[in-house]
């Protein structure tokens, strides 16, 4: 009895030892998380973001699945690209830009949602128990004002996207600066890369501002090739590659931001609720001058304005 | 007539520093005020007049920053500088130079404030919300850009500037920590009221974006300091220059383009604010470099 006792102890042992390693294989299986990430299109910017973003997940020992969409800028494919990751029960979704970010909010999920590159949340609405981000807050007012230093501005060709709730709030301000400093705005709405055409027939400009848009910055490399044929200093408000051509630059790091919301992934990872972490202002802002072809454009940019620059491209 | 002779060297001898001083020029240096490239502008007119006036060629030359004005004045062998307030007080006590004369501005003013300012739309509203953020000093060896923040974070409690703020830094110029606030490079600025004002009144946006959230006292504006060992006689004929030159038609020319309606004398008393706040900051000026 008591030898057959003790076996069946042993066996019960045995038992919960295999049963307790089990359970711990097949949470350590259940661990990894799968990450759905919504960038628009081929944005450098968003690219940028979204390195900094793995680089820091993974600099920090987290193994995820990342589920990448890549919606060309419209409504549809953003809604498109954010049902998608909700149907496939992603635990976060992380989003780079404003429409992106709306998109997946309009769906009325639960799964966490952290953004990246959003200037003005608040101004959208961009609000939730289960959001948080990183915001970047580069200074419409503080481009024109480098811009104009540059060259006088009479009319200024504005460069937006109807169907981007950021770039429409950017034209918005652009409107009220012109008339506090005296110079007229000429919108220019590029949907489709053909839109770009509307530069070339547009009546005369002096400068071309490229707002937010994820369309404006996809079709980059065609609005500076007209740029350059009219001798039209250009400003953007998101930093692209430094062969882009553009003239100034005033941007939020697109590095930290993607820094930031791996950040925020990390900490919802780790329990903590969206809700409970506040949203994060970028510290980062770049300031930076071509000088390389704003002189090729026969333009002057004074040496007052060059020593603020972070960055000069030569 | 041996008499003579003696006296006739003794005349030579007295007069020989003003004869070899006046066959050289003047060297006179200019801190950043602001940018260098626009104050080189502004203030070689008015060293034009004086040369003119004086029958001396005075060279301008421009002090890579305004913590060098005490090694430059040695170094370089400057006879005078167009000093900020912290500058002089400065150059006053380790140098013994002699504050002559300082301008009056277009709109009455030959004194500056310091400021402290955020973004308007910032909710930095007292010390306190300042913690961990991002500060924008113009210099060390100025008090608008510098003292004036130190001595009042002092009087909040802060005495450790790298453990308060998650990051300063130092600009070069006054406007350029105006602009470091407006890019959102910085969260709390430090400049000169003069500057501020001046970049206000140009663009009303400015004004709608930032938010003065502290002011100091009043110090004497830009201030031109002698080299004490310079010939009384060329102390005495720049002085009278300068705070007559709003007499003379040419001068008043000279003085339009420099944006001031005349010069007015200034002593060591006037920089009586400066080292009472350099005792606010706990800064000993006899000691103090300004470096950064």
């Amino acid at each position: 009895m008591g030898i057959k006792s003790n076996v069946q102890r042993q066996l019960i042992r045995c038992l919960i030892t295999i049963v307790t390693f089990l359970i711990f294989v097949s949470q350590g299986f259940a661990e990894k998380k799968t990450i759905g990430v919504i960038m628009t299109g081929n944005n450098p910017y968003y690219i940028k973001m979204h390195q900094a973003f793995i680089t820091k997940l993974s600099s920090e020992g987290y193994d995820v699945e990342i589920l990448l969409q890549r919606p060309y800028p419209d409504p549809v494919s953003w809604s498109n690209a954010a049902r998608k990751l909700i149907a496939v029960d992603v635990d976060i979704i992380v989003t780079y830009g404003a429409p992106a970010t709306l998109a997946a909010v309009y769906e009325k999920t639960n799964i966490p949602i952290v953004y990246a590159g959003v200037p003005k949340p608040n101004a959208i609405a961009l609000a939730g128990k289960n959001i948080t981000g990183a915001m970047s807050n580069a200074p419409t007012s503080s481009l024109i004002r480098y811009l104009k230093r540059i060259t006088g501005i009479s009319n200024l060709g504005v460069l937006y996207s109807e169907s981007e709730e950021d770039s429409l709030k950017q034209l918005e301000e652009l409107t009220r600066l012109s008339s506090e400093l005296g110079f007229r705005i000429v919108k220019i709405n590029i949907k489709w890369l053909e839109d770009v055409k509307k530069i070339r027939t547009a009546e005369k400009l002096d400068a071309l501002f490229l707002t937010y848009s994820a369309s404006v910055n996809m079709a980059l490399d065609a609005i500076v090739d007209i740029a350059k044929a009219r001798k039209l200093p250009t400003a953007s408000i998101l930093k692209g590659e430094d062969n882009s051509g553009v003239i100034i630059t005033l941007s939020a790091s697109p590095e930290e931001q993607g820094e930031i919301a791996a950040e925020k992934v990390i900490k919802i990872l780790r329990g903590a609720h969206p809700g409970t972490l506040s949203p994060t202002n970028g510290k980062n802002i770049e300031l930076i001058f071509n000088l390389k072809e704003n002189t090729a454009m026969g333009f002057k940019i004074p040496m007052d304005i060059v020593t603020e620059a972070t960055k000069i491209i030569q | 007539m041996r008499r003579l002779i003696f006296n006739l060297i003794i005349s030579a001898l007295v007069l020989m520093p003003f004869e070899i001083y006046a066959q050289q020029e003047i060297l006179i240096g200019l801190v950043p005020e602001q940018n260098i490239f626009k104050q080189m502008d502004r203030y070689r007119p008015l060293a034009a007049y004086l040369s003119e006036k004086i029958g001396v060629k005075i060279r301008l030359t421009i002090l890579s920053r305004y913590g060098d004005v005490v090694e430059r004045f040695a170094l370089r062998g400057m006879d005078g500088a167009f000093l900020n307030s912290l500058g002089a007080a400065m150059a006053i006590t380790k140098l013994g130079v002699e504050p002559v004369a300082r301008r009056v501005n277009l709109d009455g003013t030959s004194t500056i404030h310091g400021y402290i300012f955020v973004r308007a739309d910032s909710n930095i509203n007292s010390v306190k919300d300042m913690k961990g953020k991002r500060i924008a000093f113009v210099d060390r060896a100025t008090a608008s850009g510098y003292l004036f923040a130190i001595a009042f974070l002092q009087k909040n409690g802060i005495s450790d500037i790298d453990k308060y703020f998650a990051e300063y830094f130092f600009t070069g110029s006054p406007d350029s920590a105006i602009y470091s606030v407006l890019d959102n490079r910085a969260d709390i600025g430090c400049t000169s009221s003069i500057i501020f004002n001046a970049l206000v009144s140009k663009d009303p946006t400015i004004k709608r974006e930032l938010r003065v959230i502290a002011q100091s006292e009043e110090f004497p504006e830009n201030t031109l300091c002698l080299r004490k060992n310079i010939p009384q006689e060329i102390k005495n004929r720049i002085t009278d220059i300068l705070l007559n030159m709003n007499q003379d038609p040419a001068g008043k020319e000279i003085l339009k383009k420099f944006g001031a309606v005349k010069f007015i004398k200034t002593t060591v008393k006037d920089f009586s604010p400066i080292f009472n706040l350099a005792k606010r900051a706990r800064v000993d000026i006899r000691k103090y470099k300004g470096e950064r």
